[in-house]
């Protein structure tokens, strides 16, 4: 297993996509600091035309837990692209290149192979996630939200982590798209179809129940007292667990004919 | 290396189906330590099928797969240490560099990192050694496939058109590096649709069409399968086809020229000058012919076609 991990991330360290996704987060940071500087200078804001209206909208409040609670979701939808998309990358790319019959008869098992991209993506989700923390607990204290403290701050750390730890269970089902569809483009419809999906459920009322709606729901999006239920939450953990075990029996039982 | 009794591969009325599509319709054929055995076949004959199979990346629809004498399965992985493959187009990790690609491998087939620098030399991509794949020609691109393939000897070499995309100096390079491999025992399978490579290279030809072994041959019998034929020319064609008619050698067309594939013509060219000249008629060509490989390999393709 081990040198499985360690040529998944050297593939993954020597690719555009660590700093791909880096850039894509670091958007994701500031845009939570400039809907902060909105919600905590709102006379300033409304200088900054029709974006300071609609930060006004959101009622955010200038606090250290809804700061974290914009991050959290942050991870939750901005998350599901980005981690998406290192998911998406670290299987398609392998067809994409035509890589992926050198993996198919070797010493080190094809289930192997296939762990190892989830366990690399997921190491690497988290890094993103702790880049997104930190980055974002800089840009408040730069900002001056008030209340700072060590508490707020394990709190908030909890909750964007938790959060990502969801969303990174779900985006197992672009690995297993990514497979099926021996390239990029069927994840890609997939990782929208989700999305989709997810925005429509939640309308719809049945969002603590979706697995796709639970990330979003458990950083807040739909108030601190709309959280998901335990099924929901059990339902994540299915579908990270069906898509893993399907990608990996994909790996080792398809016709590999191209 | 010790050559075994067991064959190296040994494929057993393999078949693989694709709906109405026999992809690969029950072939058999064994190889054997320090044999160098050449699947030979027009484009989609079945020969990237087979390798796949061998490989366990497809699975027979029916038949069965040996290699070391022991079933290949999508389970059975301690097999793969001992063989290296290259099925069909070159690919690397365009991102990394050519050493980087076959450390990747190596790491992959447990292989302890000295053999990367010696695979490195071995096929000659010293110079290229820090350069990233993608910037790679296609017979560099194709050296470091080979490379991957290389790595640590091992026992069992499968080669998808190994020739490919290779300049006249590297085909002759890799041909001698195969050649030597086999001669320290390693088994080599390669696929190729180039007779003439194939004749130079392989000990053993299975010629496979339309998914069907057609016929397996020593290499050094492949002369014996090119016809020769007795080409003749003369002033009036049609007068010379009806002398050598009435003397019990009907000829056939061959463009301008008339053939006589009877074996006493072939081998007594001037028995059918006498009987020309005799009859008023002499030639103005007479030279045997003999099948180019090409010709043997297009002939034993159209009888199992149209027997």
């Amino acid at each position: 297993m081990s040198a499985a991990l360690h040529i998944e991330w050297i593939k993954l360290v020597r690719s555009r996509l660590w700093w791909i996704t880096v850039l894509a987060i670091t958007v994701g940071a500031a845009a939570g600091g400039l809907f902060m500087f909105i919600s905590l200078h709102p006379l300033k804001a409304r200088d900054l035309g029709l974006l300071g209206a609609k930060a006004q909208l959101a009622t955010l409040e200038p606090t250290w837990p809804s700061y974290y609670g914009l991050l959290a979701q942050t991870v939750a939808i901005g998350g599901f692209l980005i981690f998406g998309m290192v998911v998406l990358w670290m299987f398609g790319r392998e067809f994409a290149d035509h890589t992926a019959k050198d993996l198919l008869a070797l010493p080190t098992s094809r289930t192997t192979i296939v762990i190892a991209k989830f366990a690399i993506a997921a190491a690497w989700c988290l890094v993103l996630t702790i880049f997104l923390f930190t980055l974002g607990t800089a840009l408040g204290t730069v900002l001056g939200i008030p209340g700072f403290g060590l508490r707020v701050c394990a709190s908030g750390a909890g909750r964007v982590v938790a959060t990502a730890a969801l969303t990174m269970a779900l985006v197992t089902v672009l690995g297993l798209a990514a497979s099926i569809g021996r390239g990029y483009l069927a994840a890609v419809g997939v990782l929208f179809a989700v999305l989709f999906t997810a925005q429509i459920v939640a309308a719809l009322g049945y969002g603590p129940w979706f697995a796709f709606s639970v990330p979003a729901m458990h950083a807040g999006i739909t108030g601190d007292q709309d959280r998901p239920t335990a099924f929901g939450y059990a339902t994540v953990a299915l579908v990270a667990g069906i898509c893993v075990s399907a990608t990996a029996r994909w790996w080792q039982r398809a016709d590999h004919a191209n | 290396m010790q050559t075994s009794p067991t064959p190296v591969v040994a494929v057993r009325e393999l078949v693989k189906h694709y709906g109405a599509v026999r992809a690969v319709d029950g072939v058999d054929f064994t190889v054997t330590a320090g044999e160098i055995y050449a699947l030979l076949g027009l484009n989609g004959a079945g020969k990237t099928t087979t390798i796949r199979m061998l490989l366990s990346m497809i699975s027979p629809t029916s038949g069965s797969v040996s290699l070391f004498g022991e079933p290949v399965t999508p389970t059975a992985r301690h097999l793969w240490s001992k063989v290296g493959y290259l099925v069909e187009t070159p690919a690397a990790y365009p991102e990394l560099t050519v050493r980087q690609n076959i450390a990747v491998m190596a790491r992959l087939k447990r292989m302890p990192a000295h053999t990367v620098d010696t695979t490195v030399e071995r096929l000659g991509l010293t110079p290229y050694a820090d350069r990233r794949s993608r910037e790679l020609s296609l017979g560099n691109q194709q050296r470091l496939g080979l490379a991957k393939a290389l790595l640590g000897q091992p026992a069992l070499l499968i080669l998808d058109e190994p020739a490919n995309g290779l300049d006249p100096a590297g085909v002759t390079e890799i041909r001698q590096l195969l050649k030597d491999l086999a001669a320290a025992g390693a088994a080599i399978l390669l696929s190729s649709h180039i007779l003439a490579e194939v004749a130079k290279l392989a000990t053993r030809i299975g010629i496979i069409h339309h998914g069907k072994m057609i016929t397996e041959i020593a290499a050094s019998d492949l002369a014996l399968h090119a016809r020769r034929r007795l080409e003749i020319g003369s002033r009036d064609q049609r007068a010379a086809a009806r002398i050598l008619a009435e003397a019990g050698y009907p000829p056939q067309p061959a463009g301008q020229l008339l053939a006589l594939t009877a074996d006493d013509a072939v081998t007594s060219p001037d028995r059918i000058a006498t009987v020309l000249v005799a009859a008023g008629c002499p030639p103005t060509h007479l030279a045997i012919r003999e099948d180019d490989l090409e010709t043997v390999f297009l002939r034993l393709t159209r009888q199992e076609t149209h027997p």
